[in-house]
């Protein structure tokens, strides 16, 4: 600043019609770098490869250069600077353009480090909160007083009836398999998220037995739709935990899938009463923030999740979901 | 000593009727579903002891704690139930975690029949006395109280504050319907507000308007009506 006002104050004469063109060049200057900038964003040039970014920001380059250049001489004639023999002078030209690309340049250095940067840290949150999400599903997939209760019955049933005791260890082992494997799964067909929810409800009705009664009604043309896994586990049981294990006569799990333009929609019908805001905070909620979470993540606003009472004491949980994009994913 | 099990899955009753068949003390009176049930079988049959499953559809475990007058010696059994023990952590209350443990539970059994000893005349009369316990809970905290231990109770609206050790948590009982239901040896209706324990009771002073001051170990005072005082000089002086 210092500087500048000194430089001024010893070129006083002249100074005041330099002054003048000096606001009108820099201000052309951030016209034009401000043109560039909404190009460059329209055409998307921060998430070109450098190979294909870097002649095309060139030859911008030398295009705004060449551009100041001839856009000085409208404003040197009114202010009585303009020498018609030196303007139009090629080496004249090439050089003070070559000034102006210079500075042209170092702005878009300066813009697209900035720009680059912004961006690794918004995917690091992104990641982030991808992981977190990732995590909390885990945990509350590995739901232990499922897994100790299903044990107990196990342990009763080795003695009872030794053949259906093994085949729910299957069952569990299963269930533990699909729950550990999931974070390394991007999507599940629908078909094998649905032996997973049968070998979960049939570990579910050695517990309840006759208090727990399971209905499928499944499109053929769902199975091979892809899904999030473990999402219609993870309702399902939420069904369980808190419909038919609150009942003391039990009740009916039902599960229907359809496909109908284009989207797969599942109903997940279980008996009881959905309290928006229950007691259990701590518990209750997290399942069900999960899922619209993940749904979010994974389809935008593609997918549809909703949960409601219906008449006759039962509780309704729909999820519509798109084909997949995965694009929302990376960008 | 004659137990009850309560839990609403049948393989879980199952298999603790057979773990227990190691136990040839415990003899097992009768299997309950359900919080109701079980309240109707305690009543019919009155154990010696609960084996009692926490989460059960319609009335958990504590709630059914909380509406019986007289508790039985309890044993919780529970898959996992991380924030209901936390509730006991104070007590020295015994817990079964499910898949039940041969040995953790013949420890389970030996505790109890410790305790079981130190009583003497349980159960001998109706009304409740020195030797029984209460289960008392106060939002988080959970208590199995021995009358003993229980200095006084007081009245305050719908409630009834219970002080014992260093606590006071509230009951939802009305004063008269406890009263009727103590042991008029071990415990008097000092007034409106106040039953005291006669064993805590440490001195008497007279007071305003022909009544007493009862002095109690700890420091406690409470005050004895009009109406109540030559009741209570009565009882205390043979």
């Amino acid at each position: 600043m210092v500087q500048i006002v000194v430089a001024i104050s010893s070129s006083e004469v002249i100074s005041t019609k330099r002054i003048i063109f000096l606001a009108y060049e820099s201000f052309f200057c951030f016209l034009l770098t401000h043109g560039f900038r909404t190009y460059m964003n329209s055409n998307r040039w921060l998430s070109l490869s450098m190979p294909r970014l870097l002649p095309r920001l060139f030859s911008a380059i030398i295009v705004m250069a060449v551009a100041m250049y001839f856009l000085r001489i409208p404003l040197s004639v009114p202010l009585g600077l303009f020498n018609k023999s030196l303007v139009f002078d090629l080496n004249n030209i090439l050089g003070l353009s070559l000034v102006y690309s210079f500075f042209f340049f170092t702005w878009s250095i300066v813009y697209f480090t900035y720009n680059y940067f912004e961006r690794y840290n918004k995917s690091l949150k992104l990641e982030a909160s991808v992981k977190e999400i990732e995590l909390s599903n885990l945990k509350s997939q590995l739901n232990p007083h499922f897994i100790f209760n299903a044990l107990n019955s196990i342990r009763a049933l080795v003695d009872e009836n030794p053949d259906k005791a093994k085949m729910a260890i299957n069952q569990l082992s299963n269930i533990l398999r699909n729950t550990l494997v999931t974070e390394k799964k991007g999507l599940t067909k629908f078909g094998d998220e649905l032996k997973v929810v049968r070998d979960y409800l049939g570990l579910e009705s050695i517990r309840f037995e006759e208090r727990l009664k399971t209905d499928f009604d499944i499109d053929p043309a769902s199975k091979n739709f892809l899904v999030p896994p473990l999402m219609v586990q993870t309702l399902v049981e939420n069904g369980v935990k808190h419909g038919i294990s609150k009942l003391t006569e039990g009740g009916v799990i039902q599960l229907k899938t359809k496909v109908e333009r284009g989207k797969l929609s599942i109903r997940i019908r279980n008996s009881g009463q959905y309290h928006a805001t229950n007691g259990h905070k701590r518990r209750g909620g997290l399942g069900l923030v999960n899922t619209s979470q993940r749904l979010k993540l994974l389809y935008g606003d593609g997918a549809y999740f909703a949960i409601s009472n219906e008449k006759d004491n039962f509780v309704l949980t729909e999820i519509i979901i798109p084909p997949i994009q995965y694009e929302s994913v990376d960008n | 000593m004659r137990a009850l099990i309560i839990d609403d899955e049948r393989l879980a009753r199952k298999e603790l009727t057979k773990l227990l068949e190691e136990h040839p003390s415990i003899e097992i009176v009768g299997e309950a579903m359900n919080a109701d049930e079980a309240e109707q079988m305690i009543n019919d049959l009155n154990p010696d002891l609960l084996f009692l499953d926490i989460q059960m559809p319609g009335r958990t475990g504590f709630q059914l704690l909380e509406s019986l007058e007289s508790v039985p010696l309890v044993v919780f059994t529970t898959a996992y139930d991380e924030f209901a023990l936390k509730a006991f952590e104070v007590n020295a209350l015994d817990y079964l975690l499910k898949p039940i443990q041969a040995e953790r539970l013949s420890e389970a059994i030996h505790k109890i029949m410790e305790k079981e000893r130190a009583k003497i005349g349980r159960g001998a009369g109706k009304k409740l006395g020195l030797e029984d316990q209460v289960f008392v809970k106060d939002g988080e905290r959970c208590w199995f109280v021995s009358l003993a231990n229980i200095r006084y109770f007081e009245s305050d609206g719908n409630y009834i504050k219970v002080y014992f050790d260093a606590n006071r948590p509230m009951i939802h009982k009305s004063l008269n319907a406890l009263d009727d239901r103590l042991d008029e040896r071990a415990f008097f209706r000092a007034s409106r507000k106040h039953i005291i324990n006669l064993s805590w009771v440490e001195g008497i002073e007279p007071w305003f308007n022909g009544g007493l001051m009862v002095k109690l170990r700890g420091g406690d005072k409470v005050e004895v009506s009009r109406r109540q005082a030559a009741k209570f000089k009565d009882m205390m002086s043979l």
